[in-house]
């Protein structure tokens, strides 16, 4: 609760009186926008131990939604032609680009899409019982392709430019300060919203039979549950949330090409939820957070060897602690008794013997 | 066995770390620059944004490298306006996303009073409204395929009619052979889509016939030219075509090596290429491409003092940094296009007096500077560079010869006259782009 | 005494008179030997109006930027070709009457000063440099100039043709002879002729074939002649489609078995490990670097004529310093992660991420290894049919990997270990069987593989420090489809989606073929979930 004053009080007071500066509301906003999809990932792979490499792509799909019906606004006009149809030798709007005239149709559709998607892979999939790395390669495999297909210039997305140039949505001009600001609420308060509906998922029976199926699916077949359903559920949920934060971070970056969804996008998105640790929500969104503080930090300050600093945090989190930062502080909760503080300590002294 | 576990999780960060505090060459660089002068000196920020790693690594890196080099170099000649050049590196990694946010940092953050990046068209439009929004100055020094003029880009590559244009005109020339027939293939994605948009207007409009002009495209990291090549080959079958290449990057490499390999000669049937310049020849095998064609606005082959002092100034540059390829590294176009970004960026603060982004700009308008290959000049309303023309033929060790060139300067014109004759650029009467009335 | 000094006098006069008419070729190699761009166009000038063959040497020497002057040579005014032989030595040969060896003691290559011919001049010789070209040292400039004087002569360049070709030799250079003659002879004004010409082309079924007689269908009258052709285009059609798959089917198959070598490290490692190792993909990138640090060792310390032997060297040292990678990957990181697939999958991103930067900042970005010479060219099975020596050699190494790890895997007691491991970890471990040691070595083996992967991939593609991203999500298919039970599952899985994709390229492009692949193993995978061989053995929770 005190997250939410903090995100969505203090932080925009702070910004109408000068302190914090609009770059970094802009900042903050995506970060959150990632939030949203790291809850999502948790939801499906921190909850149900179903681990899933194309998160990215849904992501994306809701971002090019609103791309979609950002780029035929650009000037207020009705259906102007997006400029890389122009240099491409189209004259006429494509009948898939159609329906992203209307924001109502462009929201629907922009959660929808994915949705559907996610549904039909998730339907075979589990449906035959493919589980673990499979599906987690068989996930991979569809980013890939998908990534290849955008690439395109004939699926006419916009190929490897993506799209950009946006100037309005709904009206409202993408480069006034205020707009800026309440693209920030409206995405700190889905966040916000997203988190306390799977908290709630969580703690529900639903939630429940979700965590049996990560610890042992086949007894809860046993159990008489259908896990197939279950986990069809979840994943769909996750495609939707990833979806909806995509259509909160495209507005806000000001372009979305296919590199925003290709297999590296969606690793670094898991990456997220495995070093602020999986299986709590909080940690979800604490690794969202902080991991890209971190990578927009370090391609500053160190250019020419963030790689290794990213890598070795990999590497180390998952070594090391394995149930990520949320992991590390339950360690060492103030209210611990003295005994086991006690022990903790002959054991750091023992570790520091070894030097 | 935690301790173990410990003890070598430790090992390998202090190990990692250490080659990462090694290989973290810019911002050493940095510091020994701003340390080796007087600390009472003061500084004017410049930001670098160029791509460090991914894929655009390859060609960026260079560039990064150079514009470093020409800030050292300006630097130990006292500064500029008095103050030395700080330059910051970012390293927005090919991530496109990435170059918004940076650029976003190095204006509003470092304020920085100018910034030297991008190489992809990409890159370019992700941040252009940064710099829109908020008045930065963009220095872009790489061909591109022209329909832009922001009031705040300042373009020093070629324009499709500093490169494109003249090199269709010497292959269809006597002295360039006199050809006929026109096989335009390229990578798939806007600069080869419009580059062949302008190609084909202007073979049409000197009378090609249209049977006699071929447009086909591949795939980013396309491997496989089997196919293509013999389509090639049927097209070249009856004599006097030739290949206008914008293939780009690894897929050169298969592409001429398939060329050869079914038979096709640089003698019968020559590729004229806008993508490969003495950087990517490095990492080729030259066996395959002696004799084909690239045009450029420079090359390192020039023969000028000037320029044999700039190639072995940045051999120098990169041996005493200890960056990859030493003194065997090359400098071509794009190299030369950054070199005098810099250098023009601070002649103009310099006559302006100030660094405020508006005053440098009305100093950058028909400013000239003696580039390593020639002097150029900034054109007097449209933010463009004008640049001479050669034409080069590959050698064997990777270098060109120069076969031909414009006598002079080559207007820029970012809105071919071709496939744009109603549009035009110009900052001075005009808000930039502007539609062209019969009357002018 | 005038006498004297009048025929003097005349002596001279005729000496003088002599020496400028009869020694045309001294003043053209002395203007050659200036190496002026003005002299050079005019002696060139001079000896292509002369016309005579004998100066056909220079000329095809002067195009092919060969043609230099050496300060010890005192003939021709000093005029020499030289060319390089199969070891990239240089060989010196006379230019008038050329190609006679020459032998100078200590010949230092900077000796020699290049003539230079300036492009202009190179393109006012284009007319008849397919004439010159029929008398060049070089088969592939004959075969070059064959075809273009067929393309674009007359039935009076027949004669000529025949004149080349009666001493001639290379069996290709005839075969692309008679190829040229049949083509002129399509305009021989007796049908007879036009039908022996037509049976020609068929017979050879060169590239052109088809195309020349399509051309000349079109202004072919005699309608016994047009349904010959006819005739003649169909069966080389027919032929063409059947050479096209086989080709399609090769292709296929070196695509398969470059899948197979890299799926193979990971079937083994995630059969026995449980470990899925994102960072596969760079082991078989340091294989391919190391393959490149050993052709520079070769270039900078071994003669030259022993170049073509880096390739062999670099065969052991891929693999073993790849697998020595491998093990310190495996020491540091790996151990802890048994059994715990989904960790591992992150972890080794986090080693992979780590690899590639360590690449790119030891070799920068840009790096060429060079093929050996026995790797380039081909088999050429028919004129339509080539199949690459450096595409069969892969094949052939595939083919002798998967052999020995069989061999290694059912033969030894490595081999035995192992599949127990695999099998069930606990129980190995009561009988005594040191797993930790096994998983080392079984990771020494699998990124080995990789290693030679890399190795050998460098025949065929480029050596850059992201490589391996493109082939992993492959291999990880293949291993999905394949099943990490048996070893045949890899061999079986790899060759399919080898040949599946190159069947469907050629009616959808590379990038939807992706896609179909992907949805069949999905298809695949509703009949298999765990692929065509799954592990056995009784599987836990």
């Amino acid at each position: 609760m005190a997250a939410a004053i903090v995100l969505l009080v203090l932080i925009p007071l702070g910004n109408k009186n000068g302190y914090i500066d609009n770059v970094t509301i802009n900042l903050w906003g995506r970060y959150l926008a990632f939030a949203i999809v790291a809850i999502g990932i948790d939801l499906v792979w921190g909850f149900t131990g179903v681990l899933s490499l194309c998160q990215a792509l849904f992501f994306g799909l809701g971002g090019y939604a609103i791309a979609m019906h950002m780029s035929l606004h650009k000037n207020g006009a009705q259906a102007a032609l997006p400029d890389f149809m122009a240099w491409n030798g189209i004259t006429e709007l494509p009948f898939f680009w159609q329906p992203f005239q209307s924001f109502p149709a462009t929201l629907l559709l922009g959660l929808i899409i994915p949705g559907i998607a996610a549904f039909i892979l998730a339907y075979f999939a589990f449906r035959s019982r493919i589980k673990g790395v499979y599906f987690a390669i068989i996930t991979q495999a569809l980013a890939f392709a998908a990534y290849l297909l955008f690439l395109r210039n004939e699926t006419m997305l916009g190929g490897t430019n993506g799209l950009t140039d946006f100037k309005v949505v709904l009206g409202l001009n993408l480069s006034d300060a205020d707009v800026k600001l309440g693209l920030y609420m409206l995405t700190a308060a889905t966040m916000l919203g997203v988190y306390m509906g799977s908290r709630k998922l969580v703690h529900s029976k639903l939630g429940k039979v979700l965590i049996a199926i990560r610890d042992s699916e086949h007894r809860v077949r046993y159990t008489g549950y259908s896990a197939t359903a279950f986990k069809v559920f979840i994943f769909v949920a996750a495609a939707v949330i990833a979806a909806l934060g995509g259509m909160l971070y495209v507005p806000q970056t000001g372009i979305i090409t296919p590199g925003r969804m290709d297999v590296q996008a969606s690793i670094e998105m898991i990456v997220w939820v495995a070093v602020g640790g999986r299986g709590t929500l909080a940690g979800a969104i604490l690794g969202a957070l902080g991991v890209n503080m971190l990578y927009s930090y370090a391609t500053s300050a160190f250019p020419g060897s963030w790689l290794y600093i990213l890598g070795i945090l990999f590497i180390a989190v998952v070594l090391l602690i394995p149930k990520g930062l949320v992991g590390l502080f339950a360690n060492f909760p103030p209210s611990i008794e003295k005994e086991k503080w006690s022990v903790q300590i002959a054991q750091l002294a023992r570790y520091t013997k070894l030097f | 066995m935690k301790n173990i576990n410990i003890f070598r999780s430790l090992l390998i960060i202090s190990i990692v770390s250490f080659m990462g505090a090694c290989s973290s060459g810019p911002t050493e660089i940095k510091e020994a620059s701003a340390d080796a002068t007087s600390e009472t000196q003061e500084k004017v920020k410049v930001g670098v944004l160029h791509s460090l790693s991914g894929t655009m690594a390859i060609s960026e890196v260079s560039l990064k490298d150079v514009v470093q080099m020409a800030i050292e170099e300006i630097n130990n000649a006292g500064g500029v306006n008095g103050k030395l050049i700080e330059p910051v590196i970012v390293d927005p990694a090919s991530d496109w996303d990435l170059f918004a946010e940076k650029s976003k940092d190095l204006l509003l953050k470092e304020k920085v009073k100018a910034v030297f990046g991008c190489w992809t068209s990409v890159s370019r439009k992700s941040v252009l409204p940064v710099f829109e929004e908020n008045n930065g100055l963009l220095f872009y020094p790489v061909q591109y395929e022209g329909e832009e003029c922001s009031k705040n880009i300042i373009y020093t590559g070629a324009t499709p009619n500093q490169q494109l244009i003249p090199a269709a005109e010497y292959m269809m020339s006597e002295e360039g052979g006199g050809y006929k027939k026109f096989y335009l293939l390229g990578t798939d994605y806007v600069f080869p889509r419009t580059a062949n948009k302008i190609l084909k207007a202007f073979l049409l409009a000197k009378g090609v016939p249209e049977s006699n002009i071929i447009e086909e495209y591949t795939p980013f990291h396309h491997q496989d030219y089997q196919t293509i090549v013999s389509k090639i080959k049927k097209f070249a079958a009856g004599g006097k075509a030739c290949v206008l290449s914008t293939i780009n990057g690894d897929s050169n490499v298969p592409f001429y090596k398939e060329f050869a390999n079914q038979g096709l000669t640089s003698g019968f049937c020559p590729i004229m290429a806008f993508s490969v310049a003495e950087d990517e020849l490095r990492s080729m095998d030259t066996e395959y491409l002696i004799g084909h064609l690239a045009a450029w606005n420079y090359f390192q082959s020039i023969e000028s003092e000037s320029n044999k002092k700039f190639t072995a100034s940045f051999k120098a540059f990169c041996e005493k940094n200890n960056l990859p390829g030493g003194s065997s590294r090359v400098t071509d176009d794009p190299i030369e296009a950054a070199y005098i970004s810099v250098n023009m960026w601070a002649k103009a603060a310099a006559k302006a007096g100030s660094f405020e982004v508006d005053d440098v700009k009305k100093a950058l308008y028909g400013l000239t500077f003696d580039a390593p290959g020639t002097t150029v000049k900034i054109d007097e309303r449209n933010h463009h560079l004008h640049k001479p023309v050669y034409i080069g033929e590959i050698r064997k060790d990777g270098q060109f010869d120069i076969v031909w060139n414009t006598p002079g300067l080559v207007k820029p014109e970012p809105w071919s006259l071709y496939t744009s004759p109603d549009k035009a650029c110009d900052h001075v009467d005009h808000e930039g782009t502007y539609t062209v009335t019969s009357a002018q | 005494m005038h006498t004297l000094r009048i025929k003097l006098f005349l002596g001279l006069l005729l000496a003088g008179l002599t020496c400028f008419g009869a020694n045309d070729s001294g003043r053209i190699f002395r203007k050659l030997a200036g190496n002026h761009p003005d002299s050079v166009a005019s002696a060139i000038e001079n000896m292509v109006n002369d016309g005579s063959p004998e100066y056909y040497y220079i000329l095809n020497a002067l195009l092919e930027s060969s043609l230099y002057t050496h300060p010890r040579i005192v003939e021709n005014a000093g005029l020499v070709t030289a060319l390089p032989d199969k070891n990239q030595q240089l060989k010196l040969y006379s230019c008038f009457p050329g190609g006679k060896e020459l032998h100078i003691a200590s010949f230092i290559a900077s000796d020699l000063t290049e003539i230079k011919i300036p492009r202009k001049t190179r393109n006012l010789i284009q007319p008849v440099a397919a004439k010159i070209q029929l008398y060049h040292w070089n088969p592939e400039k004959k075969k070059l100039a064959m075809k273009s004087i067929a393309a674009s002569g007359t039935i009076d360049d027949l004669a000529l043709l025949q004149k080349v070709l009666a001493n001639e030799t290379d069996p290709n250079v005839i075969k692309a002879g008679t190829d040229a003659i049949n083509q002129l002879s399509l305009l021989l004004p007796d049908a007879a002729d036009r039908l022996k010409a037509i049976d020609g082309l068929q017979e050879n079924n060169s590239p052109d074939a088809l195309s020349i007689l399509a051309a000349h269908a079109q202004v072919e009258q005699n309608p016994a002649v047009l349904k010959h052709i006819q005739q003649a285009v169909d069966s080389i059609e027919s032929r063409n489609r059947r050479t096209e798959i086989a080709q399609n089917l090769f292709t296929g198959l070196s695509l398969g078995s470059v899948l197979i070598l890299m799926a193979l490290g990971l079937a083994i490692i995630y059969g026995l490990m449980g470990i899925i190792n994102m960072a596969h993909g760079e082991f078989m990138m340091i294989g391919a670097y190391t393959t490149f640090i050993v052709q520079g060792i070769f270039i900078d310390l071994v003669p030259p004529a022993f170049f073509n032997y880096y390739f062999w060297v670099a065969m052991p040292c891929s693999f073993v310093i790849a697998g020595l990678f491998g093990i310190l990957i495996e020491t540091l990181i790996i151990r802890h992660l048994y059994n715990k697939p989904l960790e591992s999958l992150l972890a080794t991103w986090g080693v992979s991420l780590i690899l590639i930067q360590l690449a790119r900042t030891i070799f920068g970005d840009l790096t060429a290894v060079k093929a050996p010479s026995f790797a380039t060219g081909g088999l050429e099975l028919d004129s339509q049919l080539t199949l690459p020596y450096n595409r069969l050699f892969i094949i052939g190494l595939t083919i002798a990997v998967i052999i020995t790890v069989q061999l290694l895997l059912s033969k030894t007691t490595l081999g035995l270990k192992i599949r127990a491991v695999t099998q069930n970890r606990n129980m190995s471990a009561c009988l005594g069987v040191p797993t930790g040691r096994i998983n080392r070595y079984a990771f020494f083996l699998g990124t080995g593989i990789a290693g030679l992967a890399g190795w050998a991939i460098t025949l065929v593609g480029n050596v850059v420090p992201n490589m391996g991203q493109t082939f992993i999500v492959d291999s990880f298919l293949v291993v999905v489809t394949g099943g990490v039970g048996k070893l045949l599952g890899t061999v079986f899985s790899g060759l399919g989606m080898g040949f599946l994709t190159k069947m469907f390229e050629p009616f959808f492009q590379a990038v939807y073929g992706k896609v179909i692949i992907l949805i069949l193993v999905i298809l695949f995978l509703q009949v298999k979930p765990t692929g065509l061989f799954p592990a056995k053995g009784r599987s836990e929770d």
